[in-house]
């Protein structure tokens, strides 16, 4: 039975939120443009009301999946010392790591820095862009639900910092040239932050289960 | 854009959504009527629901304490050895920092002190206090509370730092016989330490932390009947 509703089309009829941190039940919220409703009990936002994020997501989303096939295959980096050199890409790390036998280290990092990222991106591209054609399948719901899952375990920004305090601990002993795979990583990090800022899940929620309810009521 | 905040006014007689025999889907934030010893799924997208995550402290103290004692081998055991035309160096976490810090590269020592050591030890300190506040009287108020748990869940991933740079390090200091950089087997224990950590924040259920003063549940009648579908 459905009872509430956060969100824009039905938040007009609905009567009661529930604070998603605290439990805490508000009634007879009413409806505001433009706004985004704060819980008054631990100050989580219960809810945003903000359009036309979809489209300018899927942009960013489409960008950054552009930019990920450079930055993971690509050079970030290349070590010169003593005549030689060695490159390094955001795979290769992994790999070494793998051939070292640690094995818990490399899935990590591999996982991390490369796999859910490009998963989340997939499924956020899928989702935004299945909207924005007006396309309607089952599986949209547990892709958006996935993609708000692995949100933690998507660490790019930590990598970036990686990369920063790995060139520092190696200024004194070689000389470091960034590689394209650098810029293509760069662009990568921004515009995948921005595809995921930019977002407002309640519009998307809102989008999906409309769409849903044609077909079956929840 | 939404940029104006609007916060309803506290009630005077509060209720929260389990005392009212209601459930709140925390993906896609929709409120059903809960049904009680049931499996209940969303009807709307499919989630399982649950009033308060099931066996959440219990959860949250086994990743706590699992990380806390991965934390010992993590800090006093090699994390990275430097092979220098032949000499091995292996150093540890803090071993890291001191010669960051002889480098004179003082503010990115600072930022791997605090990610690598700071971090993953206050996330636990915290985690364990919250913990704590639920049985015993703590001296923190719940605003205070739900902050230090909105902080520990956001700084927690940023622990991988030092992971990455051991990845980014071995793949580039790779040439035999000249340098060879490797990990060491305090890599696998800090980088469980971090997952760990992450699990147990995640597993821990912040609506326990208002539910404490409120034990004797009712169920409470609500004024209005919720819209039938």
């Amino acid at each position: 039975m459905q009872v509430v509703v956060i969100g824009r089309s039905q938040v007009i009829n609905s009567r009661i939120l529930l604070c998603h941190e605290c439990d805490l039940l508000i009634e007879n919220q009413d409806v505001c443009e433009a706004c985004k409703v704060q819980c008054p009990r631990c100050g989580h936002i219960l809810y945003k009301q903000k359009h036309n994020t979809i489209s300018h997501s899927l942009a960013y989303a489409l960008t950054a999946l552009i930019c990920f096939y450079p930055a993971v295959t690509q050079p970030i980096m290349t070590l010169e010392m003593s005549g030689l050199s060695q490159q390094q890409s955001l795979i290769s790390g992994s790999l070494i790591l793998l051939q070292e036998k640690y094995y818990v280290v490399a899935i990590l990092t591999f996982l991390s820095s490369c796999l859910v990222p490009l998963f989340r991106l997939l499924l956020l591209t899928y989702v935004t862009l299945s909207i924005t054609l007006n396309y309607y399948h089952k599986s949209l719901i547990w892709s958006f639900r996935l993609f708000h899952e692995m949100e933690e375990w998507g660490m790019l920004e930590v990598y970036m910092l990686g990369i920063i305090v790995a060139v520092v601990k190696l200024l004194s002993m070689a000389e470091i040239q960034p590689g394209f795979g650098l810029w293509a990583y760069a662009a990568l990090l921004l515009s995948s932050i921005l595809a995921t800022t930019v977002l407002n899940p309640h519009e998307v929620w809102d989008a999906l289960l409309d769409r849903k309810t044609r077909e079956e009521p929840c | 854009m939404a940029s104006k905040t609007i916060t309803p006014t506290l009630p005077d007689k509060i209720i929260t959504g389990k005392e009212a025999g209601l459930v709140l889907c925390t993906e896609c934030h929709k409120v059903h009527r809960y049904i009680p010893d049931a499996e209940q799924e969303c009807k709307c997208c499919g989630a399982d629901l649950h009033q308060r995550k099931p066996d959440s402290i219990n959860r949250t103290w086994a990743f706590l304490i699992a990380s806390m004692i991965l934390y010992i081998p993590a800090n006093t055991m090699m994390i990275m050895n430097v092979a220098y035309f032949g000499a091995d160096e292996p150093s540890t976490i803090m071993g890291g920092v001191i010669l960051l810090l002889q480098m004179g590269s003082h503010a990115v020592a600072f930022v791997v002190f605090v990610a690598s050591v700071l971090v993953p030890l206050f996330k636990m300190i915290g985690i364990m206090l919250i913990l704590f506040s639920l049985k015993y009287k703590v001296n923190m108020t719940d605003r205070q509370r739900i902050k230090m748990f909105r902080f520990i869940e956001f700084i927690g991933r940023w622990s991988m730092l030092d992971i990455f740079v051991i990845s980014i390090l071995a793949a580039l200091v790779h040439i035999t016989g000249v340098a060879e950089i490797t990990a060491g087997p305090a890599a696998t224990a800090f980088g469980t330490v971090v997952v760990l950590t992450m699990l147990a924040a995640s597993s821990f259920d912040t609506r326990l932390l208002w539910d404490y003063k409120r034990k004797n549940y009712k169920n409470i009648e609500l004024k209005q009947e919720p819209a039938a579908d």
